[in-house]
């Protein structure tokens, strides 16, 4: 790849011994002082939020990397954390990456970008430019693409329903003695959500025995939620898989359930994706309107991450772990392991790792291990059901990832 | 066609552009490089229906989006290569702009805006709806280059710079011909274009068919280059903002403003974002919009045209000793006395029967008939509110009457369109001057000669002569903005003498005028007439119109009071009750 080898005049001095060919930059990788690692995640603009809890979990991991010895096959080199912002468009991402691989040429991997949007956009720049990037992003889209450089460590959003759905029939039989007949959807049209949506309608609920009997699309951001409310309350449906993207839109479908008397687990509500479980939920909406609301998502803090959780507490005032810090933090770590199999703080060998790599289970993402397959998709990755339990959305399967026992919501 | 002179220019800016270009290494930049343009194309789309006309539309991301989506779902579906369905998208766009045109032309101004604002909206949710939240071009490893996929990016830039020309090019050639001429019309004042004989809806929908065509196409490029289409990326509101801003800041109504803007623009929103992003995230958001605030404050109609006042001024005050003795000179031929070496024949030209029209239950004209003889100069006057403006507005077309005919020739011509009737044979003045300021007169005067004309050149020896007609031959080729009130008025007569008619409608030429200059203007009215013109006039100032015309009608309350021989309505005790109240006319009558 030459657009990545040619560099401008003022890194000339600094990049000397890297730039140019291929051959130069192996030499000079020999005794490496530091390792660079990128992270482009939006942190100004709509989704600054996210992308800012993902740098937190990045900048823990770097730190735990590099006080345990860093990678020890680079004579402990240490790894440092590049930070590119992507922006609140899947232009400005696109940008970002270029200027990543343009400008920040001996990156040897990345995570990011957040919206399964702006991954699309990101990996188009760094599969041409042999960069390998992780991702959360669980659009199934971003590895069917026969791209060689991006590795899906989530579920993708077609297997996260599949998953889901026996899991939370399973729990609702265990939990009330009856096994659920009925379901109402309700979705807003974003990408993510439509995708599980179309999974679940496409054949999923049959699977499982489950009759659709309300299914309502809605745009971002609703204004008032009576008329979707009075749909379920007319239906009775034994769940509703609710799949806002909006935290407004969560906040206003709980209480108008709650004001018909539908809340509070009267019909128990299953969400997907992560706007449910932000901490920004609490500002807006009391703890008891929560209450049991469950949620499927890529991953989140579980059994064996206490004491991350509590150093996110401290460090940065982050109340849980959401999929965003779990996971960012996660592919720190995978991206040192591949750095120690490879052997050399060189791109396309830390590509071959990531392709070659058979890790054994996985430590922070859900089930599976830390392998992949031919697309670049986890083997075996599995996804968590998260509940809210007293104003906090706990890990409640997998059983072996479990902070604590579901309950199924008693009318 | 478009003189070397004026194709110069973008052509060195392009190979200078390409230069900068080629010398670029860093695969970052040169992505800027490719937006740059890319920017600037959809700014010239824009600005070609919206800086032409002044109908500001807030929705081109709707044509753009169907560009994008067209190239990118065309790849997916059927395997077409970009390089046909680029020019496929510029048809589709063509196709939607005169889709939307068609209803939204209806609406002026502020509701043009907001309803164009609705379009990209509405798209956008349909292709959402449609399961297309996330497009990606498919990778074509074993033939790139047949689908635009380039491993150098220096071609996307070279390619966009080629898109940059020729949209250039084509804005020129459209500025200079009887296209942009109409367009500028329609800016100034449309119903002052349509009664010119411009017909401005078919103009507005060429505009909006070809500015929908060329940004589909930039649509579908720009997809080629960020390689993923979502529905916010290319039919959001921000893209749509995009265009506006890079037009707005460079210059509005120039081919040069997109470019500026979008040269200045582009990169500094991304060096912002590189840079000052990256201390604090998202300041690169507030200084790239105070930024746009303060040129906007202090150059309001773009950089282009702040820097071209700023020069002009500058090279005006130089030549301008050796200019003014001259300008000063106007030649007008010089007052005779009422002549009535014109002979007014019985020929009706124009026949008026029981015409009458209400707002309401305001009867503004109620069962006026007259006849205009060939040749002849009628005064319509009558005290404000007499319903003589109404009466014009209803003769050129832009009132339908409630009741009566308007006869032209023997043709009932009322109820037509005021470019119908302009062909006709009727042109007239306002009441409100609307000169374009920045062009010369012989520019200004063109617009109106279209009417007759068939070409290009034809249009401009039809105006040199009418600005002959009217005696502003010396200064011709000033810039209206820099004329006085007197000139302005020859000039708009000039416009509409430019159109060749056999009548004019002048509607209070004499308005505002001294009392040497209203005698310089009448002197030109009576020339025309004594060419053979047949004139109608509005005029409050009755000393000037004794002198200058044949025969009175008199308006009061919307209907004819009297009409007769100068001498004779001056006396007649209804108008003068009618001007001064009853008190007066039993003065008159002693």
């Amino acid at each position: 790849m030459t657009a990545k080898s040619k560099i401008t005049i003022s890194r000339r001095t600094l990049l000397a011994g890297a730039a140019g060919a291929l051959i130069a930059s192996r030499a000079w990788a020999q005794q490496p002082a530091e390792v660079k690692v990128g992270l482009l995640v939006p942190i100004s603009g709509l989704y600054a939020r996210p992308g800012t809890v993902m740098r937190e979990g990045a900048e823990m991991a770097v730190d735990h990397i590099n006080a345990q010895g860093g990678i020890k096959a680079l004579a402990g080199a240490k790894l440092k954390l590049v930070v590119l912002d992507s922006g609140d468009t899947t232009e400005k991402a696109k940008n970002a990456a270029q200027r990543m691989v343009a400008q920040e040429t001996d990156l040897v991997a990345a995570s990011g970008a957040y919206l399964s949007s702006f991954t699309l956009a990101v990996t188009e720049v760094t599969e041409r430019a042999n960069l390998p990037v992780l991702t959360l992003s669980y659009s199934d889209l971003i590895t069917d693409r026969g791209f060689k450089y991006v590795f899906q460590t989530a579920a993708t959003a077609g297997s996260q329903a599949r998953q889901a759905l026996p899991q939370i029939i399973k729990l609702a039989e265990t939990a009330s003695g009856k096994r659920p007949k009925t379901v109402a959807i309700l979705t807003d049209n974003t990408g993510a959500s439509i995708a599980s949506a179309k999974a679940m309608r496409e054949g999923l609920l049959a699977e499982n025995q489950l009759q659709l009997i309300v299914d309502e699309t809605f745009t971002p951001p609703l204004a008032d939620a009576t008329s979707l409310v009075q749909k379920i309350r007319s239906a009775k449906p034994d769940l509703l898989f609710f799949l806002p993207t909006v935290i407004s839109d969560a906040k206003l479908l709980l209480e108008k359930m709650n004001e018909f008397g539908l809340g509070q687990g009267k019909i128990p509500t299953i969400s997907f994706g992560i706007a449910i479980a932000e901490p920004d939920m609490l500002q807006t909406v009391s703890p008891e309107l929560l209450q049991g609301v469950l949620t499927c998502v890529a991953s989140w803090g579980a059994k064996g991450h206490e004491a991350l959780i509590a150093e996110l507490k401290t460090r940065y005032k982050e109340p849980w772990m959401t999929q965003n810090a779990i996971s960012t933090y996660g592919d720190m770590w995978v991206i040192k392991d591949a750095l120690e199999k490879a052997g050399k703080a060189d791109r396309v060998a830390v590509g071959e790792a990531l392709r070659t790599m058979d890790a054994g289970p996985s430590k922070y993402y859900p089930l599976g291990e830390i392998k992949f397959d031919e697309k670049g998709r986890r083997v075996g990755a599995g996804m968590t059901i998260v509940q809210w339990q007293a104003g906090v959305p706990v890990t409640v399967f997998p059983p072996q990832l479990a902070l604590a026992q579901p309950f199924w919501p008693k009318n | 066609m478009l003189p070397m002179r004026s194709l110069l220019p973008p052509l060195l800016f392009t190979l200078a552009y390409a230069g900068i270009s080629l010398g670029v290494t860093n695969s970052y930049y040169q992505l800027i490089l490719t937006l740059v343009p890319v920017w600037a194309v959809f700014g010239l789309s824009w600005n070609l229906l919206s800086g032409y006309t002044g109908l500001i539309s807030f929705g081109h991301a709707a044509f753009f989006g169907i560009g994008a989506y067209a190239t990118a779902l065309g790849q997916i579906y059927f395997n077409i290569s970009p390089w046909l369905l680029i020019p496929i998208a510029a048809m589709l766009g063509g196709i939607a702009g005169l889709l939307i045109g068609f209803p939204t032309f209806r609406l002026q101004g502020h509701y043009f805006a907001l309803a164009m604002l609705a379009y990209p909206l509405a798209i956008l949710y349909v292709f959402e709806w449609l399961g297309f939240q996330e497009v990606t071009l498919p990778i074509k490893r074993d033939a790139p280059i047949a689908y635009m996929q380039f491993a150098d990016p220096h071609i996307y830039t070279l390619l966009g710079l080629a898109l940059m020309l020729a949209t250039i090019v084509l804005t020129q050639v459209i500025e200079r011909s009887r296209f942009g001429m109409a367009l500028l019309a329609i800016k100034q004042n449309e119903a002052a274009a349509e009664a010119a004989g411009i017909n401005t809806l078919a103009w507005k929908l060429r505009a909006i068919t070809l500015s929908g065509a060329i940004a589909a196409a930039i649509g579908g490029f720009y997809a080629q280059v960020l390689l993923v289409v979502t529905p916010a990326s290319v039919f959001g509101m921000l893209v749509s903002a995009q265009a506006l801003t890079v037009a707005m800041f460079g210059g509005v109504g120039t081919v040069w403003g997109p470019v500026i803007g979008s040269v200045i623009l582009i990169p500094l929103a991304e060096i912002l974002h590189a840079e000052a992003g990256a201390r604090i995230p998202g300041i690169q958001g507030v200084i790239f919009g105070l930024a746009i605030v303060c040129v906007i404050l202090l150059a309001p109609e773009g950089l282009f045209w702040k820097l071209r006042d700023l020069w002009r001024k500058r090279t005006a005050s130089k030549t301008d000793v050796s200019d003014r003795p001259e300008a000063a000179a106007t030649n007008v031929t010089t007052l005779k006395p009422a002549s009535q070496q014109r002979t007014a024949t019985g020929e009706v030209v124009l026949e008026v029967r029981s015409l009458s029209r209400s707002f309401g239950g305001l009867k503004a004209v109620q069962d006026v008939s007259f006849q205009l003889h060939k040749n002849e100069i009628l005064g319509i006057i009558g005290p404000n509110g007499a319903g003589k403006t109404t009466l014009f507005n209803l003769l050129n077309g832009f009132l339908k009457p409630s009741q009566g005919e308007v006869l032209i020739d023997g043709r009932n011509m009322s109820g037509q369109r005021p470019h119908v009737i302009c062909e006709a044979g009727i042109g007239r003045t306002f009441q409100v001057m609307r000169p374009f300021l920045r062009m010369s007169i012989l520019d200004n005067v063109v617009v109106g000669a279209y009417v007759r004309a068939r070409t290009e050149d034809q249009a401009r020896q039809f105006a040199a002569d009418a600005v002959a007609r009217v005696g502003l031959s010396a200064v011709a080729h000033r810039v209206a903005g820099e004329l006085s009130t007197k000139e302005l008025r020859l000039m708009e007569l000039a416009r509409a003498v430019a159109g060749q008619p056999r009548i004019l409608l002048l509607d209070e030429t004499l308005a505002g005028l001294g009392h040497g200059e209203a005698d310089e203007v009448v002197a030109v009215i009576q020339q025309l007439a004594r060419d053979g013109m047949t004139i109608a006039i509005i005029e409050h100032t009755m000393q000037a119109m004794v002198r200058l015309v044949d025969r009175f009608l008199v308006l009061d309350h919307g209907a004819v009071i009297t009409e007769g021989l100068p001498e004779v309505v001056t006396r007649d005790n209804r108008v003068i009750e009618a001007y001064l109240g009853k008190k007066w006319a039993g003065h008159a009558a002693n």
